[in-house]
């Protein structure tokens, strides 16, 4: 294995981590999921080709295990319930009311479909353009441009309807 | 229609539109209070579900996944070794290969030694024949490698059984920067303090040690998460050529050691890699901005 791809892939960890956090909704089944994708990544580093981006790729490969593995799953629970439970394992004692506005949008995020989803943690929290997001998923741009409408709107509904806008915006004034 | 707004402003919003797009929606805004709402609003829940994930980008990344990355398989006995630190004296069944470290005291004692004849060390290395020049073979480099490691290991495990007794030569009260310019003065090259109490820790003082040979800085970090422990970074000079953040293991220390310009770094610590990962970029970030 070159050091360089080596050291590439894991200055993407953080990232690759968050992306996984989202996707899953649980911090061990992201990081397995990431761990996964890193093994992929090096049984398959010929593939890479150099000039293009490494995050796009190793996201494509993240996202690409998580989508076997939703498909593998024959009957999935409710999305709000697998949420609350995993995220609900994995954190602490939860401390403060910011920390419950956080979750509480979390698991709004969670309860989005998956197409929805991913283009939401690519573009929204993760900054890749339309352009990018679309290569990372293998979808035309004005695809990932209505799903991500789509993610958008249906979780600014879903926020209102919960108070977590209000609270979390009351949270962070008072911080 | 009204699907077709919000297509609008979202594009809008993430900087997917053209200037002429742009001038049309910016028109639309300046006409319609609904619409400004809206995009307030859209711009305040993108926030936040950036705030719900970003958390995750400062957490120590697990050990298991440096190791995936680097292609190495983390044996359960070295996931067994990667433990809070434990203050205290080590159970009756501690490994026999520990006496490694023992002698270093009377290293330690040494130090104001060597140091003082550090001038007297610099000329004679200059008479043999290659011990410091750009390139060695590599089998001695990473003998030399090897030993330094050791040592800045060795140093750590001495400051962590001690606790807080440890001797500190020259400790942080006042102001932590003349405690480094007494240091730097018995050192070739001075020594700057990264700041790392974003990280959770707090300068506690440096001391002079011997690394390799050679005179080094041993600055002193400490915290009250006891998952943590205390931390140090050993700061030397080195002549070897540029080498980036790489990993190491001493029995139960980690350390990231790296070369550049001149220098050799060493963090130490018995917290997880991923943590130290995060604090060793920090490090090499500080040092070398300004």
């Amino acid at each position: 294995m070159s050091i360089r791809f080596g050291d590439q892939l894991i200055a993407v960890l953080p990232r690759l981590r968050r992306f996984a956090r989202g996707l899953t909704g649980s911090a061990v089944e992201a990081d397995d999921l990431v761990q996964a994708a890193c093994e992929r990544a090096l049984a398959r580093q010929h593939q890479f080709q150099e000039g293009t981006r490494f995050d796009s790729w190793m996201f494509r490969i993240v996202q690409t295990i998580w989508i076997d593995q939703v498909r593998s799953r024959d009957v999935r629970k409710e999305g709000g319930e697998v949420a609350e439970e995993r995220l609900g394992s994995d954190e602490p004692v939860r401390r403060v009311e910011a920390r419950l506005a956080l979750d509480e949008v979390r698991r709004a995020v969670h309860r989005l479909p998956p197409d929805q989803r991913t283009a939401l943690l690519l573009v929204t929290v993760d900054g890749l353009s339309y352009k990018e997001a679309a290569e990372v998923v293998r979808v035309p741009v004005g695809t990932i441009m209505s799903r991500l409408a789509r993610a958008r709107i249906a979780l600014q509904h879903q926020l209102e309807a919960g108070g977590g806008m209000r609270r979390s915006i009351d949270n962070a004034e008072a911080q | 229609m009204q699907k077709r707004s919000d297509d609008c402003l979202i594009a809008y919003l993430d900087g997917e539109v053209d200037a002429s797009e742009r001038r049309e929606i910016e028109g639309w805004l300046d006409t319609d209070p609904a619409a400004r709402d809206k995009l307030a609003a859209l711009a305040e829940s993108a926030a936040l579900v950036r705030s719900a994930f970003d958390e995750v980008v400062h957490e120590p990344v697990p050990d298991r996944l440096i190791a995936a990355a680097r292609g190495e398989k983390l044996s359960a006995e070295r996931r067994a070794n990667i433990l809070p630190f434990k203050r205290g004296r080590s159970p009756a069944g501690a490994p026999a290969g520990r006496s490694w470290w023992l002698g270093l005291p009377l290293a330690a004692s040494l130090c104001g030694l060597l140091l003082g004849g550090s001038v007297a060390y610099l000329s004679v290395a200059k008479l043999l024949p290659g011990a410091l020049e750009g390139k060695q073979p590599a089998v001695e480099m990473a003998a030399a490698d090897n030993l330094w490691l050791d040592n800045a290991a060795g140093y750590f495990k001495l400051l962590a059984s001690a606790g807080d007794g440890a001797l500190i030569d020259v400790p942080a009260t006042g102001d932590p920067r003349e405690a480094l310019q007494k240091i730097s003065q018995s050192l070739p090259q001075e020594v700057r303090l990264p700041d790392l109490k974003p990280w959770g820790l707090s300068f506690r003082g440096a001391r002079l040690v011997v690394a390799d040979g050679r005179p080094a800085a041993q600055l002193v970090y400490t915290t009250d998460n006891k998952a943590i422990g205390p931390l140090t970074l050993i700061i030397g000079s080195s002549k070897e050529q540029d080498i980036p953040p790489t990993l190491a293991r001493r029995q139960d220390v980690n350390l990231l050691y790296w070369r550049h310009q001149g220098r050799a770094y060493a963090l130490v610590g018995q917290t997880d890699v991923g943590y130290l990962w995060g604090i060793a970029n920090d490090v090499a970030w500080q040092l070398d901005a300004i």
